[in-house]
This record gives C-alpha cells, structure tokens and sequence, in this order.
C-alpha cells in the first residue's frame, strides 16, 4: 500500500487518520450539498432501494464511486479504506446508492482481477462515473445456500456461448446494463461439484432474456427473475477463465462479507431516533442505558469490520473473521429494528420520516441475515475454522 | 510483541502444570508465577517509557488467560502509578494492590472502610475520596475480612484511619477506575480465550452417540457464535489499548474507549461464559475442572470497575451530549 503509516493507532482504528479524516469531510460536504439541491430522503438499506441514477452520475462526477479503480482506467487509484470510508458516509447518510451499487462493489474488482484489458477499458470508466449498472447473477430456484448446484449453463457455439437458465434475487436487472451470470461451462461432476463453472458478462438487452419482477412483501420490486434462452454471448465477454468461475466469485467475498453495510442498514434510522431523543430534555437513566448499550453494538461491530477491512488492505486473509462481521452484523442489523423501535415509542413526537424508515426497515429486516449468504452457512464456515486450530 | 507473547505463554503454562491438581476454591497467590514474572520485568510495563500500555495489554490478557492467581493489574496499571502520581513511597518490588474506597475527614484524618478490595495481602495502597480530592497512603489492614470473589480471587474488606496521606485532585480517582476497568477488558479477552480454546478442545475430544461433539451442527454454531462474541470484544479493547497507548490514561479518547469496551466485553460474559459451560456439559462446574477460573472469572470483572450497564449509561449519555451522534460511532465525542 502507496498510504503512508498512521500517526495515531486510535485514528487509524477508527479509520480517520490523515487522508481518510479528509475523505470522510469532503463526502459529508457532498451529501449535505447534494441532499439540499436535490432533495432525495435518507433511507434504510438504501443499498437496496435507493435507484436514483441523477445521483449515482453526481457522486460519480464528484468522483467517490471507483474509489479502488486504478486513475487509467478512470477509477481514483485509492485504497479500500478509502472505499470503506465513503461507503459508510453514504450509509449513514441513508444515500440513494443501489443503482450503482453492484458495479462498484462487486463487477469492477472483478474486472480488475479477471477482466479483459477490452473489458476493463470499456466498463470501467463507465462505472466509476457512475453511468453503468450492473447485476449479479448467482442464485437460482434450486440453488440457494447451495450455490454449486447451480444448473445455468453455457453451451460452446461458432465465435461465443449459448446461454440457458434461470437466476432468481437478481437485485436491479430490470434497470441495469449488464448482468454477470454464473453457468456450467461443463456438467456436474459429482466428485467436484465446484469445478466447470464460468462467468460471462451479458448485456440486458441481449435477444433471449426475459426480466420478470419478484416483488417483496410491502410491495416494493428490487428483485427480480431473469430467464436466459439460448442467449448468445461472444467469446469477448468471457469474465476471466472458463472453468475457474468458483473461484473467481468466491476469492473475494472478504469485502462483500466485513463491508459496512451489513452493520450499517438500520443506520439512518438509529441515527434519526438518536437526534431525535437528544433533543429532547430529561432523557431518563433507563433509556440513556439502552442507547448506549445499542450505541456500544454498533461501535465494537464497526471496530471488527475496520479491522478485517486492515487485514484485508494489507493483502493479508481474513476469511473467517469477515464471515463473523456478516453473522455478528447482520444479526445486529435484525435486532436494532426493534430496539430503536421501543426507543422510538419513548419519544413525544415521531416524524413522519422516522415512522417510515421503521416501517422498511422491519420489511427488509428478514432479508439482512438472507443476503450474500446465510447466516447459518457463514456458522459454518466459522466452525470449520475453529476445529482446523 | 510476539516475543513478549510467548515468554508470558510460557510462564503462564508453566504456572498451569505445577499447580496441576493442587488447586481449590478459592485460588491461593502463586509466588512462583509471581516471582517468574518480576524476574522478567514485566511486572510494572504500563508506566515504562519503553514498554508502556500495549505491552503491559499483552503481559495481563497472556497471565488471565492461564488463571494466574497474581496481582499484575493491580500493581502494574494501578498501584505503581499512583505511587507516582502522589509521589508515594511503594516497596520496588512484590505485589502491590490499591484500595479505593469512600472515605471522611475527621480532624485531618481520612477514615472509612474499603471493601471488595483485591489481593488486601499485598501492599496495600489506600486510595480515599472526599470531598477534599482523593487521598494517598501505604497503609497496613488491621481489621482485615478476607474473602473472595466468583472467580476465586482474594478480595477483602478492612477498615482505615490514617493521619499522614497525601492529597491530589480527585480526577485522580477518576484515571484510576478508568485505568482499572481498561485492565479489567484486557484480563476478560485472556479468560475468553481460554474458555474459547478450552470448549473447542473438549468438543473435538467428547464423544456421544458415536461423534465428536463438534461434528454436530447445533454444536458447530454455538461454537461460531462463541468465536463471534470474542472477536467482537477484543476489537472494543484493541482500541481501548490503542487509545491509552497513544494519548494516555488521561484522556477522552481513552474514556470514550474504555467506557465502550466495558461494555462490549461486559456483554459479551453472559454468551460467551453460557455458551462454554453448555458445549462442556456438567463437568465444566467441578472446581477439578480449569473452566471456571476462565468464565467466572470473567463474569466477576465485568462488574468491577463499572458494570457494563454503569457504562452503558454513561456512554448513552455522551451519544446524547454530542454534536452528531454519528461523530460518536466513528471516533467518539469532537
């Protein structure tokens, strides 16, 4: 890493030492700014459903998404840490970010680390400006937690593949520009079942496809059912290596895991139930107890989650412990929908606002231990590692 | 680090198997580990220019997590500062111990009682508070009760009235909870890790219905979210140490870290301590058995120096003072 060592280990801790105190100003000046001008509401697990590309292609001029994309490729050449600032910034502030969201998290370190250099020229620029969207393309009805038994597959044709299948919890496909699809490139073997999978990135206006929402309880529509028939795919938009798909999707999760989203997803609505009970006087001895028992969660999680994002910057492994941010996290983020609730209800005045973040909140929360992997597979993974000491 | 690391390992095991069967409830002072560890100087590190908090963290979480029935953090992070701070005259070396209690002033002389006061058989230094400020004096326990907490460790109650103490200002008495209740984290990430290794150990080994008791899935989570609660707890107190490393006991910094890992750790005793004394079945509560010294310890430092809902409170109360509760999350009060 380019970044020069911390002065103070407690900053650096706190992931506000020297350039990232700076970054996390600037970005607070952005969201003020921006909020005032356009008027977009803070939301919770805005990660999800907060779709506003106006804003995706602000921020992106602004220059804070393609943080760790390299300055050649139109990205800004900075560190995760950097990226881990911004992105809890832009949570905290309840930011509408879903729509660039995947792009940025998840396509671009792949093109990164698998992408052709066509590839990388092409959609990198686009995505650190904000501009393109993408989403991914793992999960099927039959493939869930098991996400080997995959069975989308890739058939070899004159120039390209054909591709057939159908994925399912595809957040955004109905208003992205690409989709990175996970198919068999050769059948199950039993023996291995995670070897002969590819990846391809695939243009949603591809001829074959078919976007059908799956709407959620509460009437919202982020996911979605996308069917491939027999749709063709050029050799040009093989990602990586065909047959190396596992690993290519799998070596990276550490980020996706220990990110601050998943400690982060209630934030707007803790932080507006917090102001709100500042401001009012003769807070009780009992209520001070329960916020700072609920502050003290989120502050040892936060510590957790910098310090696997430390481990990882450094290029070191940090897989277990990133699955005990998700399962700790995410936990966190189910049991705070009701704990600022009951804090909530000790409030005199609610705003409309807070009543509406609280309603989402409780109709996402279900999904908070779901996504990127259970809860109880993450367990696992952790146990594993307990009994290999 | 790493090599301050593993001489206290060292010293620590070799503690364990020369008290091998020979242990009771209450646990006695062990002389031997005690002299071990002053020959090695790392009895008084916290307040060594060359050493300082980082490494007095690893001499203290390294001696808990064997059990070693020593006062290091009573002499290493309270007693031997204080002596300083009040310009105190304490022996160089031994166990020394600080007695803080609420105390009078009659006709000059400071009076009261201390209770629940840790390893009274050391040197004990009383640490008095009035309203005058807090008041500083070597002083012999006449009256002494002894007794011991739920960890087994020695506490005692005694009674005081001495003539000749040294004031200094009561933010004194203020460092030193604070200094204490930050030893107090660091010993319970010790004592997690040896419930941790021991629970993983005995779930590898026990067998019933024909597996180890880790081969089952209920098993294998309870032992994820054991490991979780830990990890969770020591990212609390690594930046406590960070915090008293870099800007001293004394500072708000430090408060702010102390206070949140008080509480994170505080909370993290009831599953961690739960989940170890289930997956080991009832021979974990036998005092023959080596988890209690890990998890009851555990439980009875939780409370000392401010319980975690003492804490709670008053972090709860810094949240609500703040400018932007968010500022809080990141890096505590502006």
């Amino acid at each position: 890493m380019g970044v020069p060592g911390p002065v103070s280990e407690f900053d650096a801790l706190c992931a506000n030492d020297d350039e990232l105190a700076d970054l996390r100003a600037a970005i607070r000046g952005f969201l003020v700014a921006d909020r005032q001008q356009y008027g977009w509401r803070p939301a919770v697990d805005s990660w999800l459903g907060g779709w506003d590309t106006g804003f995706s292609e602000r921020l992106g001029a602004a220059g804070f998404i393609g943080l760790t994309i390299p300055v050649s490729y139109g990205g800004h050449g900075r560190s995760h840490l950097h990226r881990y600032v911004v992105t809890e910034e832009l949570l905290a502030a309840g930011a509408p970010v879903s729509a660039h969201w995947f792009a940025d998290r998840q396509f671009a370190p792949a093109l990164l680390s698998y992408g052709s250099e066509a590839q990388r020229r092409e959609m990198l620029p686009q995505i650190a400006a904000g501009r393109l969207y993408a989403a991914i393309g793992m999960s099927e009805h039959g493939a869930g937690s098991d996400l080997a038994a995959a069975s989308t597959r890739a058939v070899k044709v004159d120039g390209g593949w054909r591709l057939s299948g159908t994925k399912v919890w595809t957040s955004g496909a109905h208003l992205s520009h690409r989709i990175v699809v996970l198919a068999r490139t050769s059948p199950l073997d039993p023996e291995h079942r995670h070897a002969g999978f590819s990846q391809f990135i695939v243009k949603l206006d591809s001829p074959g496809i078919t976007i059908d929402p799956i709407v959620q309880m509460g009437g919202e529509h982020h996911f979605n059912e996308v069917t491939f028939d027999d749709v063709y795919v050029p050799d040009d938009d093989v990602l990586g290596e065909i047959g190396d798909g596992w690993r290519q999707v799998t070596s990276e999760l550490g980020f996706e895991r220990s990110g601050p989203e998943r400690i982060l997803s209630t934030a707007p609505l803790l932080l507006g139930m917090l102001r709100m009970l500042a401001s009012q006087a003769g807070v009780d001895d009992g209520t001070a107890t329960d916020v700072g028992d609920l502050v003290a969660r989120v502050i040892s999680l936060r510590q957790l989650s910098i310090s696997v994002a430390r481990t990882l910057a450094a290029g070191e492994d940090a897989a277990t412990r990133a699955a005990l941010v998700k399962d700790l996290g995410t936990r966190f983020e189910q049991d705070s929908v009701e704990l600022i609730a009951e804090l909530l209800d000790r409030v005199d005045r609610h705003t409309g606002e807070l009543r509406a973040m609280l309603a989402t909140a409780r109709l996402h929360s279900p999904l908070f231990t779901l996504r990127g992997g259970t809860n109880e597979v993450l367990r696992g993974v952790v146990a594993k590692s307990m009994g290999l000491r | 680090m790493d090599e301050l690391q593993s001489l206290v390992d060292d010293l620590g095991r070799r503690s364990v198997e020369a008290r091998l069967g020979a242990r009771g409830f209450p646990d006695a002072f062990d002389g031997q580990l005690w002299g071990n560890l002053e020959q090695a100087g790392l009895t008084r590190l916290s307040n060594d220019d060359d050493a300082g908090p980082a490494a007095a963290a690893v001499v203290l979480a390294g001696v808990a997590k064997h059990a070693g029935a020593v006062p290091i953090a009573e002499t290493d992070l309270l007693a031997t500062w204080l002596a300083s701070a009040a310009g105190v005259t304490v022996p160089d070396d031994g166990p020394l111990t600080v007695a803080l209690a609420d105390a009078e002033l009659r006709d000059g002389r400071v009076v009261g009682t201390a209770r629940d006061v840790p390893w009274p058989r050391a040197t004990v230094l009383l640490a008095a508070r009035t309203a005058g400020g807090l008041h500083v004096a070597v002083t012999e326990p006449g009256d002494l009760v002894e007794g011991h907490n739920i960890g087994g460790e020695p506490r005692g109650t005694f009674s005081f009235d001495v003539a000749d103490a040294v004031t200094v200002d009561a933010r004194v008495a203020d460092e030193l909870v604070r200094r204490g209740a930050w030893a107090r984290c660091v010993q319970t990430l010790g004592a997690f890790e040896a419930a941790r290794d021991l629970t993983v150990a005995h779930t590898g080994e026990r067998v019933q219905f024909g597996r180890p008791l880790r081969a089952f899935q209920a098993v294998q989570h309870s032992l994820a979210a054991m490991a979780g609660e830990i990890e969770r707890a020591r990212a609390a107190t690594a930046l406590a140490i960070a915090a008293a490393a870099d800007h001293g006991f004394d500072s708000p910094a430090t408060e702010y870290a102390v206070t949140v890992a008080k509480v994170a750790v505080g909370r993290a005793v009831t599953p961690v301590t739960t989940i170890a004394h289930q997956l080991h079945g009832a021979i974990g509560v036998t005092v023959e058995h080596r988890l209690w010294l890990a998890t009851m310890r555990a439980r009875a430092w939780a409370d000392e120096f401010g319980s975690p809902g003492h804490c709670a409170r008053r972090l709860g109360r810094m949240v609500l003072a703040a400018d932007d509760p968010w500022d809080v999350i990141v890096s505590g009060p502006a």
